[in-house]
């Protein structure tokens, strides 16, 4: 154990970039956005509520890419998701049920995600390309592109705009996901083979990993995850709507990546992507506040990502 | 041939063929309690098949296997595995994104109550299974991904043994080692026998086998043509027996007296690349072999990449018949006439999964140009030529590389270097891993690359491969020049006294 204390003392900046740059960025728009009211307690609480979707969704991709996979669905499937909760709610069902079928939909997605790429072999990527264009076509259709109001108060309250105790609902439904994704990742041993399929596949197999069945159980949690996000959205807006989650595909990827997720598998931390999505939020939060107008927005928010997820992958890369 | 009493394992009969090739035919194989079993042949000669029946890979056509005297059955590693049977692959088969605890315990994890992973108790045990083999150095927290070669072997090996079996079969387990790693290897391996443990020993280094073997198996061609202890045989019977003919087992070169009087061919100038290599002066003349001999990791391959400019050098000049280049990328090497053989041919030699012609065309480029067409029938008839000239075995021009073997690999990459009609070329360990007769071939083509006046610089992890063949050899340490050597004037130079001077 020689060198045992020297690596524990040895500090890896590449560790907490995420936390660093959340900082750095935090006390930056504490500065330039000061007057604009950015350190408030409303706006504070804001970007955590906005940001709990974007957060659920990061948690379910981790798991996706420490499996050495990508799920590039999951936009839509908050769309279809949102979408069958509203007319379920809609049509008298009982709101649990609304709520399991809203879920069924993002589970079954993904089966189907996890049965196409493990039994065919088709990249992921092409096979998630073409399930988020179908699924994206199917929310359209079902609606005709109308929006679906949501009037279950109750509904309304535990999915989206309730508080406990003072603290937003959606904030708390973010910490439940996310100490329940961080221990079943690094916790259980189905984290472990997640993690070890990513990082070696042929070795996972041989040493009797059932690789495949983790992929699908990864492709499945992904689903789930985008569901309830699409979940969220209904209760928060009180109405679900076609376009829900289109957005935000990149800025879910983005947040992983970030949050120090290895893009080829085999690394993954849920923390590490909630505050990655908390930068995503931050960052959406201030250049509304910077008074841009939408496209400006959208230009500067693809510009910094590029920026951040450079930034974060290079530090890693140098260590 | 001995008959052994109560042998772990006995290989009856055993035969297999791909398609229409025989590749085992009718091969008995025997391994007693506690022994070290080497097993070798030339490429191709069927060794990795016979491991992977054993190993539950490949399934046999014929035969039996026998553990412990009772005929068993099964068709797959983890079937293996619970009869008794782990194997070592030569490409590491852990996960580099788990700690060392997590990949040695993977799948046998301990939970608590709640079905939560313990994973103090898992490194407790590594650190106790790591003890029993004397290993210290190794941290059961640290990621795999930033253990050395040689702790990542042995980090195998401890996963091999947490299946507590009966028999290990190491294939070629020394091939990316330093020789001090070698040697730690070979201690857990006479740990693992003094508990009872018997390994098959699979490796293309026979100095290794006759070090560490108690027995050895030969195969040619799909066919057992020697099995003997270890005492009773020698190097040249060996050799012999693999290749069927009396070969010399090393690989040398006519060396001619070189003026040194004249301009040299290359001239590298007080080279710096970053932190790890400082001050590297030396000249390269026409007709000169030139070693750079050092440990991994000692700088050896940084210097020859650095002057075929995949590397920046931070200092220093390079002069090439009489004329200062500036080489600030692969291209601009070339064209100074430069060209390499890679350290590692799958990934930085070769496309793996283009065919051979295409994995020259690129090299060929000037030749086949026609306007700006390329003129595929001369293509062909290029690569064809090679094919023939090299003497490489693969079922035509169109045939993927992947598919060749490690000698045959390793043909194409020298095709492509000398190709580019350079002067210099730049080796870095050109026959590591591949067999004999390949190997052979490969020096007597850069021998005949030499003569005709061009320089060469030579890497090799085989000293006594660079002893012979060298003229003169920069012994490098820790990325500074120790010395420069001249094989032909000091007489009894040797592969032991290089050795001595690079640790």
């Amino acid at each position: 154990m020689r060198d045992n204390n020297l690596k524990t003392i040895r500090f890896k900046i590449s560790d907490y970039v995420v936390y660093i740059s959340f900082i750095g960025i935090f006390i930056l728009f504490s500065i330039i956005l000061f007057d604009r009211g950015f350190l408030s307690g409303q706006n504070l609480l804001n970007i955590t509520r906005q940001t709990a979707m974007i957060s659920l969704m990061a948690i379910g991709t981790t798991f996706v890419l420490s499996a050495g996979e990508i799920d590039l669905s999951i936009g839509s499937i908050v769309a279809l998701s949102a979408l069958v909760t509203a007319i379920s709610l809609r049509i008298n069902l009982n709101m649990w049920l609304a709520i399991l079928a809203g879920l069924s939909i993002g589970a079954s997605i993904g089966f189907i995600n996890g049965i196409i790429v493990t039994k065919i072999r088709v990249p992921s990527f092409l096979i998630t390309l073409g399930t988020m264009t179908i699924v994206a076509g199917l929310a359209r259709w079902i609606t005709n592109l109308e929006a679906v109001p949501v009037t279950n108060d109750t509904f309304n309250y535990i999915f989206g705009n309730g508080k406990v105790v003072g603290i937003p609902i959606l904030l708390i439904w973010t910490l439940v996901f996310l100490i329940i994704g961080q221990i079943f990742l690094k916790k259980t041993s189905f984290g472990r083979r997640v993690l070890s399929t990513g990082g070696n596949k042929i070795s996972s197999l041989f040493t009797g990993i059932n690789v495949d069945r983790i992929k699908i159980a990864v492709f499945i949690i992904s689903g789930l995850s985008a569901s309830f996000a699409g979940i969220l959205y209904t209760g928060r807006l009180e109405g679900a709507r076609y376009t829900l989650g289109q957005a935000d595909l990149l800025l879910v990827i983005a947040a992983v990546i970030i949050g120090g997720t290895r893009l080829s598998g085999g690394k993954g931390t849920c923390v590490g992507s909630v505050v990655g999505s908390l930068i995503m939020g931050m960052i959406a939060n201030g250049l509304v506040l910077m008074n841009l107008n939408i496209a400006l927005q959208m230009v500067f928010r693809g510009l910094i990502i590029i920026i951040a997820v450079s930034f974060s992958l290079r530090e890693r890369k140098r260590s | 041939m001995s008959i052994m009493k109560d042998p772990v394992l006995e290989m009856v009969n055993i035969s297999k063929s791909f398609s229409t090739v025989e590749v085992l035919h009718n091969v008995d194989f025997t391994l007693g309690i506690g022994e070290i079993h080497g097993l070798v042949g030339q490429n191709g000669a069927g060794k990795s098949t016979l491991m992977k029946i054993l190993n539950g890979v490949e399934r046999k056509d014929s035969g039996k296997i026998k553990i412990f005297g009772k005929e068993q059955e099964y068709n797959s590693p983890i079937q293996a595995r619970e009869k008794g049977i782990s194997m070592i692959f030569q490409e590491f088969s852990l996960v580099s994104s788990l700690t060392v605890s997590q990949n040695i315990f993977l799948t046998q994890e301990s939970h608590n109550i709640f079905g939560l992973l313990k994973d103090a108790e898992i490194e407790r045990n590594t650190v106790k299974i790591l003890k029993e083999l004397d290993v210290e150095n190794i941290d059961p927290k640290e990621y795999v991904e930033n253990l050395s070669t040689g702790s990542q072997q042995i980090v195998e090996i401890a996963k091999a043994l947490s299946h507590e079996p009966k028999i290990l079969i190491m294939d070629e387990p020394t091939a990316s080692l330093s020789s001090h790693e070698i040697e730690s290897l070979f201690k857990v391996m006479n740990k693992l026998k003094k508990r009872g443990i018997s390994i098959i020993f699979v490796s293309h280094y026979l100095r290794e086998i006759f070090k560490i073997c108690d027995r050895v198996t030969i195969l040619r061609d799909g066919n057992k043509v020697l099995e003997e202890k270890i005492l009773n045989t020698n190097l040249k019977e060996v050799i012999v027996k693999m290749t069927g003919k009396d070969q010399e087992f090393q690989v040398s070169r006519r060396k001619s007296q070189i003026d040194r009087s004249k301009p040299p061919l290359l001239e590298v100038n007080d080279l710096e690349v970053g932190n790890v290599v400082k001050g590297i002066s030396f000249k390269v003349w026409h007709g000169e072999v030139f070693g750079i001999a050092g440990l991994l990791g000692s700088g050896r391959s940084e210097i020859i990449n650095t002057i075929f400019g995949v590397h920046k050098k931070s200092k220093g000049e390079i002069i090439i018949d009489k004329k200062r280049v500036s080489i600030n990328s692969t291209s601009d090497a070339i064209r100074e006439g430069l060209a390499i053989v890679p350290e590692d041919r799958r990934e930085q030699g070769l496309i793996i999964d283009f065919s051979i012609k295409e994995n020259l065309l690129f090299s060929m480029i000037n030749k086949i140009l026609s306007f700006i067409f390329i003129n595929d029938k001369k293509a062909t008839k290029i690569t064809n030529d090679y094919i023939k000239k090299f003497n490489i075995k693969a079922a035509g021009f169109w045939q993927v590389v992947k598919f060749l073997s490690g000698g045959n690999q390793q043909k194409v990459v020298v095709a492509k270097s000398l190709m580019t009609e350079s002067k210099i070329l730049l080796l870095d360990d050109p026959t590591f891993g591949i067999d004999i007769q390949a190997k052979n071939e490969i020096m007597n083509i850069i021998s005949d690359f030499v003569e005709s006046g061009n320089g060469v610089i030579f890497i090799s992890s085989e000293f006594d491969e660079m002893v012979s063949y060298c003229d003169r050899i920069l012994v490098l340490k820790k990325g500074k020049i120790d010395s420069i050597v001249d094989c032909c004037k000091e007489e009894n130079i040797s592969k032991e006294m290089l050795l001595e001077k690079i640790q």
